[in-house]
């Protein structure tokens, strides 16, 4: 059974009710301490912070905004988190026998993948799967699973390692990040010096549509193709991911922001306000996998998607020929100034087969490897061999091009990461303006 | 001076030990606990598993969130409650969240209502008709239990899509000149699914209860002249008031919380119901307290037909 959120290790700059009651009773008896007995008395769940927090704080950042614990990594702003403890020593050779704890999204990794590496390692694998990000942290959170490797996205990555439930990498166990792995992730902004993470896949958010119903040069041609989602000649046949911050983007850039974490409450409700007027003009439907399942089922003619479930929709089509494949279509803006983001594998606190796990990211971080899974789950790794130019053209293993040529938008670049926004984690107060809009849209 | 009643001395009341309730059946004496030990199961389970849940939901309501992780953190302790999370809500459930509320109740009324005039057809017709037939009947009737209710919901996202069995049957027959959209946010498409979801709920206890009836009182009324439809209106139908009562409980509380039906079926926020409000709260990061105050709202608010219930069952046990 889980503890209670109280009962838990200590954080930086904080202290378990629990943990100073302890202490103070220790405490007493050779001193009694009242300001301690006044902590123990403390309301749950505030913190005491020293004036030097930011100096002792978990990472360096140059955005640290009140009352967040860390520092928020922008795409302006950096963040270096600290070591919280030192990595494993290098040289150590793999667990032998070993089962490789996974921890990851549904689907998300081809189990092909996983069974080469755990036969050149000599080791059994068991995959552990979340639906959600919140999920994913509250199981990491209770402590009591031990996985060896996790696959969160980079804005919970200060919460992570500000709750310690990170290792720090030790880069001698991965190579090929650096002889592989896009420049850019060298030293990515929200993790400078990949202290915790190794990127796992690119992908931008764009419009999924069917090609026989609306041609290429229609949504191309159109001076703000965003607006092809009001077009009621699709009534009942549009769709939007159920995702406060994909849907909400999509609602900023449509009138032109840019800046998707913005905490402003006029654009928030500007957003807000576009999405109800889809409501309104198409009857916008809402879902998660509207995009690589509905399009080709014909559910939907328009949804907004992401690059990697649009390149894995054919897939799903219901007749497996060229001529539905070809019916399936992705816009990103031809600027490449639209949503852009990625994912990480890092490696658990309390993984019980750390040096397997380093062996694990190095191998995900292959070339060859990673090209394979990039195969069967649609999301591009950001590996330096696979020119985006030729990702349309070379054959994957399933003796199709990794992307179709019609959809050269879905091949993600690495100046996307330069030039495209990133949506990253939001300060308490903001994430509820979002949420606010988010439940307004629904109930309206 | 006469002694009169009032200056008699007073007697010394001796204090009886208390005696063990006797059996009236086998003439047994048994401990006071005996009999009431027979509930201790039932209390402890109620205790782990709905009083100490809905104390954590209580105190997720009135507590705070981690500031890390941004996930509830319960506060146990009363005195540390805030309830900043309540009034947030609560201007919500007043303002924004008003629309939901009333379709929410439209949606499960009408629902009901359905639910109702159908199931009690068919609890009657197996109740009184069914014959050698019964148990057959009773195997259907509990058959979609077999499957579980979200394999049926996507059974009938299949059936409903533009080119599915239904519209092709439609557009066949000649009932509509081109496929309908079933899915596209149709509060039809969603009342109808509430329908098919809970009905079995509804037929099993009203087929148990008409199933019981004397036949001997249907007997009667029709001995004293009524005619078929007057005996069921004047006898039936006031003597299954109880189970109806109990079915409409079974299958209304879920129902107002129920929010993948919608999500299956519709996923507009046209259809958008409570248990949908409730459920984006609860998948949202920080939202746990919000969730929280939410179902404590649903709760309140279903403790209305709750205690209607009650005291309808009360009032015809005392009738009895």
């Amino acid at each position: 059974m889980a503890r209670h959120p109280k009962e838990r290790p200590a954080r930086q700059g904080t202290m378990t009710r629990r943990e100073v009651l302890k202490r103070s009773a220790a405490a007493s008896l050779a001193l009694p301490s009242a300001a301690a007995l006044l902590e123990a008395c403390a309301k749950p769940g505030t913190t005491t912070t020293s004036s030097g927090a930011h100096a002792s704080g978990p990472g360096v950042g140059r955005y640290w905004p009140a009352g967040s614990p860390y520092p928020l990594a922008r795409q302006d702003t950096p963040v270096t988190w600290k070591l919280w403890r030192e990595p494993i020593k290098s040289g150590l050779a793999p667990e032998k026998g070993a089962t490789l704890q996974i921890y990851n999204w549904a689907d998300y990794i081809w189990t092909k993948v996983v069974k080469q590496f755990c036969a050149a390692y000599n080791c059994s694998y068991q995959i552990t799967t979340f639906n959600n990000m919140d999920e994913g942290l509250a199981k990491m959170r209770t402590g009591q699973l031990q996985f060896d490797v996790f696959f969160p996205t980079p804005d919970v990555l200060g919460k992570l390692v500000t709750g310690k439930l990170l290792q720090p990498l030790n880069h001698s166990y991965i190579p090929h990040l650096v002889s592989d792995v896009w420049e850019t992730y060298q030293s990515p902004f929200y993790d400078q010096g990949w202290h915790y993470t190794v990127p796992y896949a690119v992908y931008t958010t764009g419009i999924g549509y069917r090609r026989d119903l609306i041609p290429d040069e229609q949504i191309r041609g159109m001076s703000n193709p965003y607006e092809i989602l009001w077009d009621t000649k699709y009534k009942g046949k549009i769709g939007i991911y159920d995702d406060y911050r994909e849907a909400l983007s999509m609602g900023l850039l449509k009138n032109g922001i840019t800046d998707l974490n913005t905490g402003n409450p006029k654009y928030i409700s500007k957003a807000q306000q576009t999405l109800v007027s889809l409501i309104n003009a198409v009857n916008v439907r809402t879902s998660i996998n509207g995009a690589y399942l509905g399009i080709p089922k014909g559910t939907f003619d328009i949804h907004q998607a992401w690059s990697g479930d649009m390149v894995a929709a054919w897939q799903y089509t219901p007749t497996q020929n060229m001529k539905t494949w070809q019916t399936l279509g992705y816009w990103f803006p031809s600027n490449r100034q639209g949503a852009v983001f990625n994912d990480t594998i890092t490696i658990p606190a309390n993984a019980q087969n750390p040096v397997l796990a380093h062996h694990f990211l190095d191998w995900m971080m292959t070339y060859k490897n990673a090209m394979l899974n990039f195969t069967w789950n649609g999301y591009q790794p950001p590996q330096r061999k696979a020119d985006p130019a030729t990702l349309t053209t070379t054959n994957s293993a399933y003796g199709e091009p990794y992307v179709f040529p019609w959809m050269p938008d879905a091949v993600v670049f690495e100046k996307d990461f330069h030039v495209g926004y990133f949506e990253e984690e939001l300060t308490p107060q903001v994430d509820q303006l979002w949420h606010n809009a988010w439940q307004a849209f629904n109930s309206a | 001076m006469p002694d009169g009643p009032d200056s008699q001395p007073r007697r010394r009341l001796r204090v009886l030990p208390r005696r063990r309730p006797r059996d009236e059946a086998s003439g047994a004496w048994y401990p006071r606990w005996y009999w009431p030990g027979f509930a201790l199961p039932g209390t402890l389970w109620m205790l782990a598993l709905f009083l100490l849940p809905f104390y954590v939901v209580i105190s997720i309501a009135f507590g705070t969130v981690d500031p890390v992780f941004q996930s509830p953190l319960p506060v146990y302790e009363p005195w540390w409650w805030t309830s900043r999370y309540l009034r947030e809500e609560w201007g919500f459930a007043t303002g924004e969240f008003r629309a939901v509320e009333v379709r929410t109740i439209v949606y499960v009324v009408l629902a009901t209502a359905i639910c109702l005039v159908i199931a009690y057809a068919v609890a009657y017709y197996v109740a009184r008709f069914g014959g050698k037939r019964k148990g057959l009947f009773l195997a259907l009737l509990i058959a979609p239990f077999f499957i579980s209710y979200l394999m049926r919901m996507l059974s009938w996202v299949e059936l409903l899509q533009p080119n599915g069995y239904v519209n092709s049957v439609l557009t066949f027959l000649h009932i509509t000149p081109h496929p309908i959209n079933w899915l596209a946010g149709v509060p039809f498409t969603v009342v109808m699914g509430l329908v098919y979801g809970y009905i079995p709920y509804m037929i099993l206890p009203l087929y148990g209860f008409l199933d019981r009836i004397d036949q001997s009182q249907l007997e009667a009324g029709r001995d004293l002249g009524a005619s078929p439809l007057r005996t069921f209106i004047r006898v039936t139908l006031p003597l299954s008031k109880p189970a109806i009562l109990a079915s409409l409980v079974i299958v209304t509380l879920p129902m107002f919380g129920d929010y993948y039906t919608n999500n299956l079926l519709s996923g507009s926020p046209k259809t958008t119901m409570f248990g949908n409000l409730l459920d984006n709260a609860m998948e949202a990061t920080g939202q746990g307290p919000e969730a929280a105050v939410l179902v404590l709202f649903l709760i309140v608010f279903l403790m209305i037909p709750m205690l209607y219930y009650m005291r309808q069952t009360a009032k015809a046990q005392r009738d009895q």
